[in-house]
């Protein structure tokens, strides 16, 4: 593979990271001086990447050498991550103190390089890299995001937390290097899976615990239950705008990476397994809609809000790639178009909470919210839309979001074997649906219905204003216009569908021949 | 179609959709601080770009070649359900929904110029002002979604919406809590039957496979179902009763009717364009434009006929004493409402069209009239505390009485000719629904006119403290177009019929080939003098009886109506009581319902939030016992997560 080729593959990452270096440098320049000039540098990398992303076009899965695989699953959460990540950007411009605004927007940056590389990796190595890539910029910029002890102590927790998260997954990997042989996630060509046993088609028991692990070690990143157990801590202890980035960032990539580890062996997995993410599932959304119920504290309530929908996008992991497709069918392609709404809606609710302050700082409590509306009408609306999109409720995305991933539970025939707790399942998720809409509706009231003596104080600047205008006006065209990006989030799963029609392959042939070749070579 | 005409429609349609959506969001947006007291100009523009273009497509499928003045018209896939198939967002173009377009932008538009100066005092805009225009503009994107839609999603997702409007404009007052109440009860009375019509699409999806109405219709009418099985006649149906529930609290049919009434709390233009003109008659159009299910079931084509006939004569019979111009208009479009349900169940969809056609004239312009007089008195609409304004409101009397002889089927005037045809069809279908409608025109006539004579007519009395004083010209000049229509429109329906023969192509199939009137060699055709307008000389005759008798009444000899109601006080109590079916519903439906409330309630508070707790503290116990342990939140943090795993490795392979 000759190195130019390489080079002009990863150029949306290559982007990122020489913007990211050169932002630090000039952190530290005279440049920084400008209120400005550094997140408008930050965006322009960023619509680089992007423009490179599309310009590009979907790739065709030919490149695939040092442990990355450019599939269309990586165009897809390219331009998800940068748009996104553009969207954060504009909501965090004017958040750290003046000095470091360098490193601070460069740490954005490479976090979401992280994100794209975990699209791209193909080696449980460069994986793992990636993923850490991910999460170590985001303890920082927890601890620089406001000078609070609060801060301090969430990103302290967050670190040592994500250490212990790290080494699981490591140890997880580590088996399932033991039980393969290799650290290649999936032969490309041919299409063979190489975690499974060659006899069965079915994971060996040392992969079984290779592969429990590695799952819960991405459950704390997505924050599924219980792993989910720092969340509220962390979101309440850094500045709003960056727990907006918090709740999607880290959570896009263990996602990516679970549809990875699951795409390894074909989505062909044992009944146990199915069992345990189901259980995972239903609790996770449980758990976090109940608890958030309780809050009192805004950010703490989103905080299980992100962790209930985590739970219902393990509903669509669960469901997975097999029933047929498009996002009606396709768990993946469901899960793929709900994270990218989610993305959205929950930066866009962490957006307002960041656009207001009380004389005690920022928004903190569901009365500190009171009245939001009758002072800034237009915020308060588009907080309104952004909450009733995380609900599930028509006209925004959510709805639209749901709905894919609520029928893609109900597209089994009635003879497939999981076919009933899926659907058992998809109730419990409509019935969570319900629950949420007890405290999302408490968040608009509380803007609209309740009284303040006192005015909230609006911060943030316009950019801020800018990004969470964008988001809800995204979750109404969504809406409308779902097909775009639903198109899109169903065309980046045909790499998986190769997969899993491999795995099945591989399982037909044993029981025609009973002694299949597995090819075993590494790259 | 030629491709060219087909481009016209499509840019039209998204025109006319489009145009009050934008401008609903520029008053919405732009009138707080930026339009302030002229936020009906976006309005207004909107709308009257979705007239012009409603205009336009009427022109083209005007001219279209016979047997081509239907077009179905994709506009994108919206929701992919996989394997190509999705839900589209698409038009149904035929003479239905532009005669339907026609009316709704074109009564919006006369009644947002109207709103104009009605929502001020002393030219100062309401509170709310902005809000009042984008949330009608909002209305009639909506129902222009609902009219024009071509499939039952998109029509389903219009119901709800013009529902949400109509909730937004009822209790536009919010502050006054019968105008709350009243919201609230038209949205829940709605939720009944649209529960039922939710309930009905499904089942077509499930039958059929698909929404689209052209598939669906012509599945129904070859009697299969998606899977190629037969199509069983309970299953067709069940579908059509289902969707006459809907249509029975949209259009406040028996027996949820009681929302209506109510929603006169609303502004009068409102009450105009909402619950006289257009959205009350969408459950007439989706009967009609459902032609080929109800046809297709005579159960439920008989329900729709008794429906009708029961309500138009119900309703009629409470205006006889309300004493409320607004409630009396109220229960009079509920009774009209009546007719063209009778007529739809008699197979005379093009009459029930036609009478909702020349209704949505006459009845705006009562309404808007009505406003006028309330506008003028003060916001005060009772007929007890004032009279004898006819000089005092020479306008607005003038066109009130021009509404008022056409909604009472005066000869001549709109109503007379549309409401004929119906009584027509109802005899030629079985005589107690044509005597039912015959005996409701008397009503009709009677009641209105009994509001006129109290209202314009005897000694000139206006509440205390009220400067009476006729409405300036952005109200008058929707009123006297207005009158122009309730006189003019009806000729569209007299001689060679155009009316009429513009909507033949859409109802040949269905109500016309289905007729058993016409099997059984009933159409009269061929008929002599007394058939062809006997029943025009009685019926008019009855309107001439009932305006007479009114006038004998309520005019002359005062006393006759205390001598009445000291006679049969049960009856006169019955029926200003509107024969307590809000009292009925509160006990045997609000109350329980309150008490069922009040006892999950009390679960709520003990039980779940118990639960909750118990959910919430499970966790913090653990994590205290934890903390016990390791002095600090975050080990114990750690330890859950590490016991988590611990324990679904056990679990996985030693159990």
């Amino acid at each position: 593979m000759p190195a130019s080729n390489l080079l002009t593959q990863l150029l949306p990452e290559l982007i990122l990271l020489v913007g990211a270096c050169g932002l630090l440098f000039l952190g530290a320049t005279r440049l920084a001086a400008s209120r400005s000039f550094l997140p408008f540098a930050g965006v322009l990398v960023l619509v680089a990447a992007l423009v490179v992303t599309i310009r590009r076009g979907e790739p065709d899965g030919s490149f695939a050498a040092m442990g990355l695989w450019i599939s269309s699953l990586t165009h897809y959460v390219r331009w998800v991550a940068l748009s996104v990540g553009i969207l954060i950007l504009l909501v965090n411009w004017y958040l750290p103190v003046q000095e470091e605004r360098g490193e601070f927007v460069a740490l954005i940056l490479l976090s979401l390089l992280g994100v794209l590389l975990t699209a791209s990796a193909n080696d449980w190595l460069v994986l793992f890299f990636a993923i850490e890539l991910v999460s170590i910029p985001t303890y920082i910029l927890i601890a620089l995001s406001r000078l609070d002890q609060r801060a301090a102590e969430a990103s302290v927790k967050y670190f040592f937390l994500g250490a212990l998260s790290a080494a699981i997954l490591a140890f997880g990997l580590s088996f399932l290097y033991g039980a393969s042989g290799t650290t290649q996630i999936q032969h490309i060509a041919g299409g063979v899976i190489s975690l499974t046993l060659p006899s069965t088609g079915e994971l060996g028991s040392i992969a079984m615990i290779g592969f429990l692990f590695v799952l819960a070690g991405l459950a704390f990143k997505v924050a599924a239950v219980p792993f989910h157990v720092y969340a509220p801590d962390v979101y309440e202890g850094a500045a709003a705008p960056i727990t907006g980035m918090l709740g999607f960032v880290p959570k896009l990539a263990g996602f990516v990476a679970l549809i990875k580890l699951f795409a390894a062996i074909g989505w062909n997995l044992p009944i146990e397994i199915k069992w345990l993410v189901w259980i995972l599932a239903a609790v996770t959304m449980t758990a976090g809609n109940v608890i958030a119920l309780l809050q009192d504290n805004v950010k703490r309530m989103l905080a299980y809000s992100s962790i209930a929908h985590t739970g219902y996008m393990l509903v669509a992991l669960l469901i997975g790639p097999v029933a047929g497709e498009g996002p009606m069918h396709d768990g993946v392609a469901a899960l793929l178009f709900y994270i990218a709404v989610y993305g959205a809606m929950n930066l866009g609710a962490f957006a307002m909470i960041a656009s207001f302050g009380r004389k005690h700082g920022e928004l903190e409590t569901l009365d500190d919210m009171n009245g939001i509306a009758s002072q800034a009408p237009a915020v308060a609306l588009a907080l309104a839309i952004c909450v009733f999109s995380l609900m599930g409720f028509p006209p925004t995305a959510g709805f639209i979001g749901k709905l894919y991933i609520l029928t893609a539970a109900f597209s089994f025939s009635a003879d497939h074997a999981f076919a009933q707790p899926l659907l058992v399942l998809a109730i419990v998720a409509v019935v969570n649906t319900v629950i949420s809409a007890g405290y999302y509706l408490r968040i608009v009231a509380a803007a609209y219905v309740g009284k303040s003596s006192t005015p909230a104080n609006p911060t943030g600047g316009f950019t801020l204003r800018w990004g969470l205008a964008v988001c809800s006006l995204a979750m109404l065209v969504l809406f409308v216009w779902p097909r775009g990006l639903a198109g899109q989030a169903s065309r980046a799963t045909a790499a998986i569908h190769d997969s899993v029609s491999a795995a099945h392959t591989v399982v037909r042939v044993d029981t025609d021949f009973g002694n299949a070749q597995v090819d075993r070579t590494s790259p | 179609m030629s491709i060219d005409a087909l481009n016209t429609l499509k840019l039209s349609g998204l025109v006319v959709l489009l145009a009050p959506l934008l401008g609903a969001i520029l008053a919405g947006a732009l009138g707080p601080k930026v339009l302030r007291s002229r936020s009906h100009w976006p309005a207004i523009l909107g709308v009257g770009a979705a007239l012009a273009a409603s205009i336009n497509i009427f022109m083209t499928i005007y001219g279209a070649p016979a047997g081509e003045a239907s077009a179905r018209i994709p506009i994108y896939d919206w929701i992919l359900s996989g394997a190509g198939s999705s839900f589209r967002v698409e038009f149904l173009i035929d003479p239905l929904t532009s005669l339907m377009l026609l009316t709704v932008t074109g009564i919006s538009l006369l009644v947002v110029i109207y709103s104009r100066d009605y929502m001020r005092e002393h030219d100062k805009p309401e509170r709310g002002y902005e809000r009042f225009f984008a949330f009608l503009a909002l209305f009639v994107f909506a129902m222009v979604a609902l009219v024009l839609g071509g499939n039952f999603l998109l029509l389903y997702l219009g119901w709800e919406a013009v529902g949400l409007c109509s909730y937004l404009l009822i209790g536009f007052y919010y502050s006054k809590p019968a105008a709350a109440a009243a919201a609230k009860k038209a949205f829940l009375v709605n939720r009944v039957g649209d529960f039922g019509f939710g309930l009905g699409i499904l089942l077509i999806y499930l039958s059929f496979g698909t929404l689209e109405y052209g598939a669906v219709f012509e599945m129904v009418q070859n009697g299969v179902l998606a899977s190629g099985e037969p199509l069983a006649q309970g299953r067709i149906t069940a579908i059509a009763l289902l969707l006459l529930c809907g249509a029975c609290g949209k259009s406040a049919q028996l027996p949820l009717h009681v929302w209506l009434p109510d929603a006169m709390e609303g502004p009068s233009p409102v009450s105009a364009l909402i619950h006289a003109a257009t959205m009350v008659t969408a459950g007439v159009y989706m009967i009609a434009r459902c032609g080929a299910i109800f046809t297709a079931s005579t159960t439920a084509m008989t329900v729709v006929a008794i429906i009708g006939a029961l309500t138009a004569l119900f309703a009629a019979t409470i205006a006889l004493v309300q004493m409320d111009m607004k409630r009396i208009l109220a229960y009079s479009t509920i009774s009209q409402l009546g007719y063209m349900f009778l007529g739809i169940g008699v197979y005379a969809a093009d009459s029930a069209v036609f009478h909702l056609f020349t209704h949505a004239f006459f009845k705006a312009l009562l309404f808007l009239g009505a406003g006028s007089v309330m506008h003028a008195m003060g916001g005060i609409i009772d007929v007890r505390y004032f009279g004898g304004l006819r000089k005092l409101l020479p306008w607005t009397f003038l066109t009130f009485l021009v509404g008022s002889l056409a909604l009472s089927g005066f000869p001549g005037l709109a109503g007379f000719f549309s409401k004929d045809e119906i009584i027509h069809h109802a005899l030629s279908s079985h005589w107690i629904l044509g005597g039912v409608g015959l005996l409701t025109a008397l009503l009709t006539a009677f009641y209105t006119f009994r509001m006129v004579f109290l209202a314009f007519f005897g000694r000139e009395r206006v509440p205390e403290g009220v400067h009476a004083h006729e409405s300036g010209k952005w109200m008058l000049a929707p009123l006297l177009l207005l009158s122009v229509g309730a006189i003019g429109v009806g000729y569209l329906g007299v001689g060679a019929k155009p009316f009429h023969e513009f909507l033949a192509p859409v109802f040949e199939h269905t109500f016309v080939a289905n007729n058993p009137a016409i099997w059984h060699g009933h159409a009269s055709d061929h008929a002599g003098f007394w058939e062809h307008y006997g029943l025009m000389i009685v019926s008019g005759g009855l309107a001439i009886f009932g305006i007479i008798g009114a006038y004998f009444l309520y005019a002359r000899e005062l006393w006759i109506p205390g001598l009445v109601k000291a006679t049969v006080p049960r009856t006169y109590k019955a029926l200003l009581g509107k024969y307590f079916v809000d009292e009925a519903y509160d006990a045997t439906i609000v109350t329980p319902a309150r008490q069922v409330g009040r006892f999950c309630v009390g679960i709520d508070n003990w039980f779940i939030d118990g639960l909750i707790w118990f959910v919430a503290a499970v966790p913090r116990a653990i994590a205290y016992g934890l903390r016990l342990m390791h002095a600090g939140g975050m080990q114990g943090y750690g330890v859950s997560m590490v016991a988590g795993i611990a324990i679904i490795v056990v679990l996985l392979f030693w159990m």
